[in-house]
């Protein structure tokens, strides 16, 4: 597939420029003399996604007048990715807003609740992401338009400890690329 | 009939009340018995003082050391008379010289006085502590046939506002090293078997999380695996030859392996539920992991292909977080309560699982070393910090990460702890040991 090549391409430039400049930073700070460490960047690129991960500053509103704002996430049950009747109200909407502003492409992002583990939010976050595009996907909005990127637990949008909070931070956000 | 009924009704209750409450229960499954009681000295302080360096700076290190190898308990002061179940007298010399400093210590039986160990240790003044941890070491290798932890070191990260930085540091929390100023996510570290890179997972750069590996001593990262989707909870193989993670590439989380350098993919799991989490058996043969494909996350063990996968705990509802020991006999792992996580040890095979920490919630737990302890985070006093289990008796000690939100803690292997340079010359051979 001709995809390939461009993911790899993208992959490597970013994990280059990203070392590089990290590099750069940590110079300014930190003294000890580091030998050249053993492992090179290895590539192997499985999956033909069309993924590049760099994710561009949000479009301003001049340009686009639909904002993430405009959009409205998919909220879920503790430990489920199943899109409850309010999730598929909400990602009606946010298909809606998708056909009337076909230049406007999304990522949405899974998020968890506090009471799992990391590691496992991390994968359930991608499911609830992944639930939320295939239902808008299934709405015959374009794959390519949509992204996603799961951060488990660790961007919750409300700080408190209970169901409250626990209830707002299970969700696949949709944000304006 | 109805007395047993009776009886089994009473015990339903009992364990139902010792569930509730749950916050200070705590099982010894060190299976070491009971601790060797050790007699601290004051170090002596011979030529010059160096109001810098007190001698009894270094006396409170060795005792904490001592105390918290899980293998003596510490007296530090004569209470009165003698007490008798001493078994052998901790002392030592202290001496400062110019831009060193000189430990000579000594370990005598009791009461006879023999000497068992004596050895001298130097370093710079600024790698005081790193002789002093040596020498608690040797102490413990003298006892018990394998050096302690104390001159191992722990990674962990460092929640800074939104973002999480990676750090390292002694195991007493000593030396703090910030290892990444990315302002991302840095989550789920991992050492490689010699000590020298760690593996974790980052969103540093944009995107979504991938896993790179840096210098412990410091340096640039390098990424590992940058596939699309989640790169995340990556360990480095026993042998250090390979690494598996978890990718959901194919669009569902699950485990790989791949080489040391991030290529040649080879999947282990295959179906649509999560798998993650992988921890290495300490021979590589096997690798334990968490999976819902049972409806709820629970952990299971499989071999290195993938094979023979089978559930490790049936009597606990939701499990996750394994961490096999690195004797190889047990696993830890967490189960979930109503608003966190209580942490178990069980067998490998699955047995005898025991509740080790309760209360608040504790997760990523991970084994010393030695085997002796687990480093674990846990939120049991407010904000969330880094807690280390004796797995006895004792109620885990809270490492001092500077005041910061700390989580994720990795344990170094032991060859990690020699930060500072030293010269460890014997004065004299072992003169006998006890008779």
């Amino acid at each position: 597939m001709k995809v390939v090549p461009r993911y790899l391409v993208a992959v490597l430039v970013v994990a280059v420029v990203g070392a590089f400049a990290a590099g750069c930073a940590k110079k300014a700070r930190e003294a000890p003399p580091v030998p050249p460490p053993a492992p090179p960047v290895v590539q192997q690129d499985t999956t033909p996604t069309p993924v590049p991960p760099p994710t561009p500053p949000p479009v301003t509103p001049s340009e686009s007048k639909v904002t993430s704002s405009d959009f409205q996430p998919a909220f879920f049950e503790f430990d489920s990715y199943a899109l409850r009747d309010d999730a598929r109200a909400a990602l009606d909407g946010d298909a809606k807003l998708l056909r009337e502003h076909a230049e406007v492409a999304i990522t949405l992002e899974g998020h968890c609740d506090e009471r799992g583990t990391v590691e496992y939010n991390q994968a359930l976050g991608e499911k609830r992401a992944q639930a939320a595009r295939d239902y808008l996907v299934a709405a015959g909005i374009g794959a390519s338009r949509i992204q996603t990127i799961s951060y488990g637990k660790e961007r919750p949008f409300a700080d408190g400890h209970d169901e409250t909070a626990w209830a707002q931070n299970r969700r696949a956000h949709p944000v304006v690329r | 009939m109805t007395r047993r009924l009776l009886l089994s009704l009473l015990a339903l209750a009992l364990g139902a009340a010792a569930a509730a409450a749950q916050t200070e229960v705590r099982i010894d499954v060190s299976g070491g018995g009971r601790r060797i009681p050790l007699h601290c000295e004051p170090l002596a302080a011979a030529g010059d003082r160096n109001p810098k360096l007190p001698s009894t700076l270094a006396d409170e290190v060795l005792a904490s050391d001592l105390d918290q190898s899980a293998v003596f308990v510490v007296t530090r002061a004569w209470r009165g008379e003698q007490p008798f179940d001493v078994q052998a007298i901790v002392s030592g010399r202290w001496t400062v010289k110019g831009t060193e400093v000189t430990l000579t210590g000594e370990v005598r039986d009791f009461p006879a006085r023999r000497p068992i160990l004596s050895k001298e240790y130097r370093a710079p003044l600024a790698g005081w502590r790193a002789i002093v941890h040596q020498f608690a070491d040797d102490v413990v290798l003298q006892f018990t046939g394998e050096p302690g932890i104390a001159g191992t070191r722990i990674a962990f990260v460092v929640r800074e506002g939104r973002d999480k930085e990676l750090c390292v540091m002694d195991a007493d929390g000593a030396n703090p090293v910030a290892l990444t100023a990315d302002r991302s996510l840095a989550l789920s570290p991992s050492w490689s078997p010699d000590g020298s890179l760690l593996l974790f997972t980052s969103y540093r750069g944009g995107g979504g999380p991938r896993v790179w590996v840096m210098q412990a001593a410091g340096g640039r990262p390098y990424l590992v695996s940058g596939r699309p989707g989640n790169n995340t909870s990556a360990a480095y193989s026993p042998d250090g030859r390979e690494i598996a993670l978890t990718l959901s590439a194919d669009g569902n989380s699950e485990i790989y392996v791949l080489d040391a350098r991030g290529g040649s993919p080879r999947r282990l799991t295959d179906n649509r539920a999560i798998d993650t989490s992988p921890s290495w058996s300490p021979t590589g043969r096997e690798i334990a992991f968490t999976s819902d494909r049972g409806g709820t996350p629970q952990v299971y063990v499989m071999e290195r292909d993938g094979g023979n996968v089978r559930r490790l705990t049936y009597d606990v509802n939701y499990t996750d977080s394994p961490a096999w020991s690195p004797r190889g006999d047990r696993i830890a792992f967490v189960a979930r309560t109503g608003s966190g996580f209580d942490l178990y040890v069980c067998r490998a095979d699955g047995g005898d699982a025991r509740l080790v920490v309760g209360g608040g919630s504790n997760e990523n737990p991970h084994w010393s070393p030695d085997g002796r302890h687990l480093v674990f985070a846990s939120n049991r006093d407010g904000g969330f910090a880094l807690y280390v289990t004796d797995l006895d008796n004792r109620a885990p000690r809270k490492l001092d990460t500077g005041g910061r939100p700390a989580m994720s803690p990795a344990w170094a292997p032991r060859l990690a702890g020699l930060v500072t340079a030293q010269v460890s010359t014997p004065n004299h051979s072992n003169s006998g040991g006890k008779p």
